[in-house]
């Protein structure tokens, strides 16, 4: 069956837009939350991000046609992380100069990739799915921004490259390059554990 | 709706890590999907509600930029509609006009006084005048 050309709607069974919508997100929102948690570990700021994310999208781009939902929602959702983040990284550094404040309790600033084990005694217990996925997180956190997008759009969200680009913001070509970055990345960081 | 299809030029490697993202997803817990589905309706909600505003309403975002935007134009209305040499006095302004006259003549307590000190003032200069003229030359 071929999914990517919608098969138009019988008679008198065109949804209300509103429920359409209401469809669209329903069955986006958990893969987006996991993305969103996946780039900002918190699960409150990510359920935060999709919710703003949510909203813009019913608010501003519901009269849109629904095939441009999925990249704008993602737009909108990489943004808002992005904003996060940067709040976070301001945070960060004005909490610095405060006294008592110099540890870091996040430890957000070392490298992530520092503590993927290369290897080793644990290797075959990562193989349990769980702690599999969470070698994979902690890797994707140490990508850079753009590469972590790339991939997790078009591996877990199955944007195609016209797609995903629409979502970045970027040429199709930039997304070929960050996604193809990505993969070799975690390759390396992962073969040994997987 | 689209459906999530693997690419068909997929390493082993991108299908695994495809596959363990979904399983994550599929066994997230029931406390988070409510939450989510919450988060969604409360999204569409007030999506609805914005738009069930009347349309002047919905002008209050833009209050703070037409308000800029009024005092600029007005400033250069103001500023650039005037001709040249109306922004400061002009000779019509240094005379005095019949209203101050009619203050200064008006019967209010002080007018008479004032009509007094200004004839012992005429006096005063008739009488230096005179005697200004009857001193020899030194």
């Amino acid at each position: 069956m071929v999914w990517d050309v919608p098969a138009p709607a019988p008679r008198g069974a065109v949804l209300d837009q509103t429920q359409e919508l209401d469809r669209f997100l329903a069955e986006i929102e958990r893969r987006a939350f996991r993305m969103a948690q996946v780039a900002l570990r918190d699960p409150d700021d990510a359920l935060d991000v999709v919710q703003d994310a949510m909203l813009k999208l019913a608010r501003s781009y519901a009269a849109r046609p629904s095939a441009e939902w999925r990249p704008l929602f993602y737009r909108i959702l990489e943004n808002g992380i992005r904003d996060l983040q940067r709040r976070r990284t301001v945070r960060k550094k004005f909490m610095v100069w405060l006294p008592g404040t110099h540890e870091d309790p996040d430890n957000e600033a070392q490298d992530p990739l520092d503590n993927v084990p290369n290897g080793g005694p644990d290797a075959p217990e990562l193989m349990m799915q769980g702690q599999a996925m969470e070698q994979l997180e902690v890797s994707l956190r140490g990508l850079p921004a753009r590469q972590r997008e790339a991939f997790m759009l078009r591996n877990f969200e199955g944007l195609d490259v016209a797609e995903t680009a629409a979502a970045m913001g970027c040429s199709e070509g930039s997304v070929k390059t960050h996604y193809s970055r990505a993969v070799h990345a975690l390759r390396e960081h992962l073969s040994e554990v997987w | 709706m689209k459906e999530h299809t693997p690419d068909a030029g997929q390493s082993p490697f991108e299908e695994h890590s495809r596959k363990l993202f979904q399983e994550s997803v599929d066994a997230m817990d029931m406390r988070l999907r409510s939450r989510l589905t919450q988060a969604r309706h409360a999204a569409l909600d007030a999506a609805a509600a914005a738009k069930r505003r009347p349309w002047l309403l919905r002008m209050g975002t833009w209050t703070p930029a037409a308000g800029v935007t009024a005092a600029a134009l007005l400033g250069a209305v103001l500023w650039f509609g005037l001709p040249a040499g109306n922004h400061g006095l002009t000779a019509a302004d240094s005379q005095p006009s019949l209203e101050d006259l009619d203050i200064v003549a008006s019967a209010d307590e002080g007018a008479g006084d004032a009509l007094e000190m200004l004839q012992n003032d005429l006096d005063f200069y008739d009488f230096s005048d005179k005697a200004a003229n009857s001193e020899p030359a030194a």
